[in-house]
């Protein structure tokens, strides 16, 4: 018996696609949901910080999509793998905290040498953490290969909270607390930038509050 | 035999029969247990209301006059599809819309390219096949705009709010949408209806107006989806700040390249499965050779834009990269990254199946022998280059297969997960295919001119140099930082268009005059190389479904990316295999639906009705029936009997 040319066009077209569908069930299957709205409370600990801070790299702040954790070899951006203890002396005149408000505030300002531009501001859309989101993170940061000292109370060049104090006499913007300071103990903080004013360029340590910061080696400008 | 065929009836019968009788009696049982008597519900007395059934009834109207009247208006957000909600219901429609517009557009284009190479040449076969690959276009285009408006009202209807911002910014554009959608149909049927009754240069002209003004309304449409996904021009809260740059955003243009170049190539296969089809069915040589012929002309055109498509699809990337490396990491690195590999095999079956057609089709030409020896050698080539694109770099794995490899990757097979690997492999892919391409136009001829033997040493030299280069780039990348490895990309693609080009003109030359050894015999080809093309147009469709899906879900759950957020209950992105099942019930769809364009199409074939019934004269004339214009409007004239 000759099945006529229409089944068998039909057959075809049905078995390829099925085919194709068949193949679509072969790979992952990752239902992504939109990043959960993450509360913050005022009285949280440095440790909690972290641990919102890590959920918030692979959730809502998308960081892992692009940075690894623990991977050598030919890397496409910079592993964050013991990145505390590089965000130390990474750009020298910037404090740890420093260093990653500016990656996260300001990421073109200094690229990593070997890597291309292409984090985005983490403070605006589509990403969009909060000030308070991004305290989170860099707590997290600082737990990858150091001590994580931040608390909702550290202020940055970026950030001031709004119950900050003064800065202290002597004590660089940043800063982490003197040693024997009660953990959890808020750093001092910087004075605020003016409403509507440009992101702060941090000055580099020792810096005179409203001199005009230098360059700093290795410093990219978009 | 019979009584064979019989007993496995039986065979089959006996248990269908008694699955419909167990049907049967519950069926009847449940339909007697319904109607069975019971008492009537009835309150106890206590609970019964004392206010009068009237009375109670006029309050509640009054209550919902009341209500009616101090209702507040509310501006729905969205508002729920039944049974597949919202956002299927949209990405069906969208995609059928999108399919038929991109036939509708990339059908004119190769037919006025045929139709001139038919009035430079003289020759009518090239005038009659556009011709007949312009009669798929009148019912697609009431199709496509069909599609278009129900799109428009799903849009309005499901995602109100969204649209009316949408509306908002482009609202500039809509005007000369709109004109040009009026001038495309003037050029349309005009092109269509009047062939053969203008001069040939008028209707080339209308040719060509048609393919202007349809590349128009493809280049706005396409402004406002690339705005959704890179939009430019407005402020973080969405307001309008220049309309121009809404419309410019970065990845306009690339989405305008690949978009033209892509129709074509899905143009091109399904033109190509309509003359398989027609091949199929066709009763005499006369109508196979033609329909053979048009069938390669149509799979030429589609492999001919395919070959050039991944290079538009690297610029579309890099521009996705360019403005925002988040959303091209995404893209190649995160919720999207398995579905490359999908991809990989559908553009690895659309590779394969080409070539086999091209190797098919060799047949038809004598004194082939020569060139098929080079087949198996192509072929490994092919498999090799389709194996490392399909080769994901995290490996689907148990957690100890996982410690066992030291990571999700495959210590060896990983290496050839990774771009490097991949570029280099697509790129030997489509230099492999053009090759064939070249062994295709070759078959049957020999080249006469005095240089011949340094002109095949060029070609191979081109050829080879091209294949180490692209192979030693890819090498390269592993030993490299990555801000240089991306950029091996460009010398990779640079280099295999060279070959192309460069090879291809010094072709044109070596076999100009050359001597044939044989005729190309149309018509004498296997049938299975039809179902090859209808498959490839399966395949193309498919593809498109699938890439569609990843430009459109890329933005995940913005509507506008970084503007407008989508907060709807479909905010979320589905996974892969439910994507590929709405990808496959739409192709479906869209085939069943083309299967009515090509049966409505080819109905000007049948003979008239008035030819199939006896002229007036041989109607035995009874007085009842009435005969007009040769029509009989009876079923039966009286008196037949």
């Amino acid at each position: 018996m000759t099945i006529p040319v229409g089944p068998r066009i039909g057959a075809l077209v049905l078995a390829t696609t099925a085919f194709y569908g068949y193949v679509g069930q072969m790979v992952p299957q990752n239902e992504v949901q939109p990043p959960a709205e993450i509360l913050i409370r005022a009285d949280l600990t440095t440790p909690e910080m972290v641990e919102i801070g890590r959920d918030i790299t692979t959730g809502k702040g998308l960081c892992r999509t692009c940075h690894t954790l623990g991977q050598t070899g030919a890397l496409r951006f910079p592993d964050l793998d013991g990145v505390a203890v590089r965000a130390q002396s990474r750009v020298p005149g910037l404090s740890e905290v420093e260093y990653f408000a500016q990656s996260l505030y300001e990421p073109d300002r200094f690229i990593v040498p070997g890597f291309n531009p292409g984090m985005p501001t983490i403070n605006r859309p589509p990403i969009g953490l909060t000030d308070q989101e991004i305290l989170c993170v860099i707590a997290y940061l600082q737990s990858l290969g150091g001590t994580p000292t931040v608390t909702l109370q550290t202020a940055h060049p970026y950030y001031t909270p709004p119950a900050a104090a003064p800065p202290a006499p002597g004590t660089a913007p940043g800063e982490p607390p003197a040693q024997g300071a009660a953990p959890g103990a808020a750093p001092p903080a910087a004075a605020p930038p003016a409403p509507g004013a440009a992101p702060v360029v941090p000055p580099p340590q020792g810096t005179a509050p409203g001199t005009a910061p230098a360059p700093a080696a290795g410093t990219v400008t978009p | 035999m019979n009584g064979a065929m019989n007993r496995k009836l039986l065979f089959v019968l006996g248990p269908v029969t008694g699955v419909v009788m167990f049907v049967g009696v519950v069926m009847i049982a449940t339909f007697l247990t319904n109607r069975e008597y019971r008492e009537p519900y009835r309150a106890p007395a206590a609970a019964v209301d004392a206010t009068p059934r009237v009375a109670g009834l006029a309050d509640e109207r009054a209550e919902a006059e009341t209500n009616a009247r101090t209702k507040i208006y509310e501006e729905a957000e969205y508002r729920t599809f039944p049974v597949v909600g919202s956002r299927v219901a949209i990405w069906a429609v969208a995609q059928l819309h999108l399919l038929f517009a991109a036939f509708v557009l990339a059908v004119p284009l190769f037919a006025f390219i045929i139709e001139v190479i038919g009035y430079k040449t003289g020759d009518l076969r090239y005038d009659r096949l556009a011709h007949e690959f312009t009669r798929l276009l009148s019912v697609s285009f009431s199709l496509t705009a069909t599609f278009g408006a129900f799109l428009t009202f799903m849009l309005i209807a499901l995602y109100p709010k969204f649209t009316n911002y949408l509306m908002s910014v482009f609202s500039p554009t809509f005007l000369p949408y709109v004109l040009l959608f009026f001038a495309e149909a003037f050029f349309l049927y005009t092109y269509y209806y009047g062939w053969g009754k203008f001069h040939p240069r008028v209707h080339l002209a209308l040719g060509l107006g048609l393919n202007l003004v349809g590349t128009a309304i493809m280049f706005i449409a396409n402004a406002w989806l690339t705005f959704m996904m890179s939009p430019r021009g407005v402020s973080e809260t969405g307001a309008v700040i220049s309309v121009w740059d809404a419309v410019y955003n970065f990845t306009w243009m690339p989405i305008n390249v690949h978009r033209v170049i892509a129709n074509i190539a899905f143009g091109g296969s399904v033109a190509a499965a309509y003359a398989a089809f027609k091949f199929l069915t066709a009763e005499s040589d006369e109508e196979r050779a033609h329909y053979d012929w048009m069938g390669y002309i149509g799979n030429f055109v589609a492999i001919s834009a395919f070959l050039p498509l991944p290079f538009a699809g690297y610029w579309l990337a890099s521009e996705i990269y360019a403005y925002s490396q988040t959303l091209g990491l995404q893209m190649m690195g995160g919720a999207f990254s398995w579905l490359f590999i999908i991809q990989a095999v559908l553009i690895g079956n659309l590779f394969l199946a080409a070539n086999y057609y091209l190797w098919l089709g060799m047949g038809r030409v004598e004194g082939v022998q020569p060139l098929q020896k080079f087949i198996k050698y192509l072929l490994i080539g092919i498999a090799l280059c389709f194996m490392v694109w399909a080769t994901p770099r995290s490996i689907i794995a148990t957690v100890s297969e996982v410690r066992a490899m030291g990571g999700s990757a495959h210590p060896v097979l990983g290496f050839l997960g990774v771009m490097s690997a991949k570029n280099t492999a697509v790129n030997i892919l489509i230099l492999t295919t053009f090759m064939s391409f070249l062994l295709y136009r070759r078959t049957g001829k020999i080249a006469a001119v005095a240089w011949a033997k340094a002109g095949h040493a060029a070609q191979l030299a081109i050829f080879a140099g091209v294949a180490i280069f692209v192979i030693f780039l890819g090498v390269y990348g592993y030993f490299v930082e990555a801000s240089v490895r991306i950029g091996l990309s460009v010398p990779q693609v640079t280099s295999v268009l060279f070959a192309m080009v460069s090879i291809t003109a010094i072709d044109v030359f070596l076999f100009r005059g050359a001597k044939r050894t044989g005729e190309v015999r149309w018509g004498r080809i296997p049938a299975i190389s039809q179902y090859v093309l209808i498959f490839i147009a399966v395949t193309f469709t498919w593809l498109m479904g699938l890439m569609g899906y990843v430009r459109s879900g890329l933005r995940q759950h913005w509507h506008v990316y970084g503007v407008i957020r989508d907060t709807s209950a479909d905010a979320f992105t589905p996974t892969l295999g439910f994507a590929t099942q709405v990808v496959s019930v739409t192709v479906l769809m869209f085939f069943v639906l083309i299967g009515v364009v090509f049966w409505i199409t080819s109905l000007h074939e049948r003979a008239e009705y008035r030819a199939l019934v006896p002229s007036p004269e041989k109607v035995p004339h009874t007085g009842a029936d009435m005969v007009l214009d040769g029509a009989r409007l009876s079923a039966e004239p009286r008196g037949a009997d």
